[in-house]
């Protein structure tokens, strides 16, 4: 595999694996009650607009390994969200050792979503999509190569969406989807830098010694992720 | 950075009990104004008895039945199901990938558990393990092998790892014993993994 030393734990496609177990249909949609709880809270959380998907998303990563590696989903979810909500100021760590509000009961934060605005903040949801800024630098069917992972990080420990498995690999640009906000930047609040976004084939042939002739590995991938093929 | 100091990380000085740590979290949050309890029931609400797989079932069912629909749900998925209300959260942007006797598709998110929430709620325990995570990618066909779907070498799989902001839908085939049946007894047979790629449409269990 490219560069596994440098292999953030979560980037798992490919790794070796035990099997999977299927749910059956009459299983819950939440096997706990406090699962719903981290949902309902992280979901709510996010929607104060303090932090994006990106630094969600980067902060479940930056758990440490044997966090992320015995923790279960929610789990996961909710270290990620207590961590953010520290990190950014609106809960000291005191508070989070005591189990308690360092003050008295504080009426509803101005950013906080109230029940009434649920239903609208789930229907408009969040597009990713921005305006175009120049033409996009590849067509379908143009072949590219990926880059290593690291190259496309701002900053360490960084944060890319572009898997080990397919960095440094040749594919086919698919679809062209517009501009995207990047996550590589949007993570770290360093501004959204919108990019054009592809969906890059990929033989699995080319990705994995075992891989069978024909079958393919879609990828979305950032222009920033991509070298033209000379 | 949160991997320095990982003893002091601010989730370890929480309860040991998931519940607890949980209710704590919660407690806090609440108190200092920062969350609304009653919204958290409301979003709770909405992925446990709303938004799931009947809304994406129901949208392939009428693609089968109405070739104008399919026409308009595979080329301007985001616009219609904006229309229908369908739209929103995790799944601002849907792609809909259909299956056809050459090419099977299946979904994924390797990096972490990226998911058509508006139309097919919220994922599977399975969906989201590492194991199906790393082994999609790579052996699909042992994968489907393990949720009982046999791909004939002929048809070739499509993988598709959802790494950006892109969600993935499959329009699955429709089965032949289904052909003639009205919408909503076709919406019957479009089960949740066949619009992951993990199952096939079947027909609905007797009652």
């Amino acid at each position: 595999m490219t560069n596994s030393k440098m292999k953030p734990h979560h980037d798992m496609g490919g790794d070796q694996a035990g099997p999977i177990t299927p749910d059956r249909p009459d299983d819950p949609i939440f096997a706990k009650p406090w699962h719903k709880r981290v949902l309902g809270l992280t979901v709510a959380g996010g929607a104060m607009g303090a932090w994006s998907i990106d630094t969600s998303r980067f902060w479940r990563e930056s758990l440490p390994k044997t966090d992320y590696q015995s923790f279960t989903y929610y789990e996961k979810w909710l270290a990620a969200l207590t961590n953010l909500f520290v990190a950014k100021g609106f809960v000291t760590r005191d508070e989070i050792i005591n189990g308690l509000p360092s003050g008295p009961k504080q009426p509803l934060h101005d950013a906080a979503l109230d029940a009434d605005r649920v239903l609208a903040m789930l229907a408009a949801g969040a597009k990713a999509s921005r305006p175009e800024v120049t033409k996009p630098l590849f067509q379908k069917g143009q072949k590219v190569r990926t880059c290593l992972p690291d190259a496309t990080k701002l900053q360490m420990p960084g944060h890319t969406r572009l898997p080990h498995y397919a960095a440094g690999k040749i594919g086919v640009i698919l679809f062209y989807h517009g501009y995207h906000v990047l996550p590589n930047s949007n993570a770290h609040f360093l501004g959204e830098c919108p990019e054009p976004l592809y969906s890059v084939e990929f033989s699995s042939a080319d990705l994995w010694p075992d891989g069978r002739a024909g079958d393919v590995v879609i990828v979305d991938c950032w222009q920033s992720y991509l070298e033209p093929l000379t | 950075m949160p991997h320095d100091h990982h003893d002091e990380d601010a989730h370890s000085l929480l309860p040991s009990e998931p519940a607890l740590r949980v209710k704590a979290l919660e407690t806090i949050l609440v108190q200092k104004g920062l969350i609304d309890p009653a919204a958290v029931d409301a979003i709770i609400d909405r992925y446990e008895h709303h938004i799931g797989p009947q809304i994406g079932a129901g949208l392939i069912a009428r693609a089968w039945s109405d070739p104008a629909f399919k026409a308009q749900l595979v080329n301007n998925t985001d616009g219609i199901l904006s229309d229908l209300g369908f739209g929103g959260r995790q799944g601002e942007h849907i792609v809909v990938v259909e299956n056809t006797p050459d090419c099977h598709n299946l979904v994924v998110c390797t990096l972490c558990s990226c998911y058509p929430w508006p139309v097919l709620g919220v994922p599977p325990a399975w969906y989201k393990s590492d194991a199906y995570r790393s082994r999609a990618v790579r052996e699909p066909r042992q994968v489907l092998a393990e949720f009982g779907v046999i791909i004939p070498p002929e048809q070739k799989i499509r993988v598709w790892d959802s790494t950006a902001e892109i969600r993935y839908l499959v329009l699955p085939m429709q089965p032949a014993q289904s052909l003639g049946l009205d919408e909503s007894e076709l919406a019957l047979w479009v089960n949740r993994n066949a619009m992951i790629g993990t199952g096939l449409p079947q027909p609905p269990a007797e009652t």
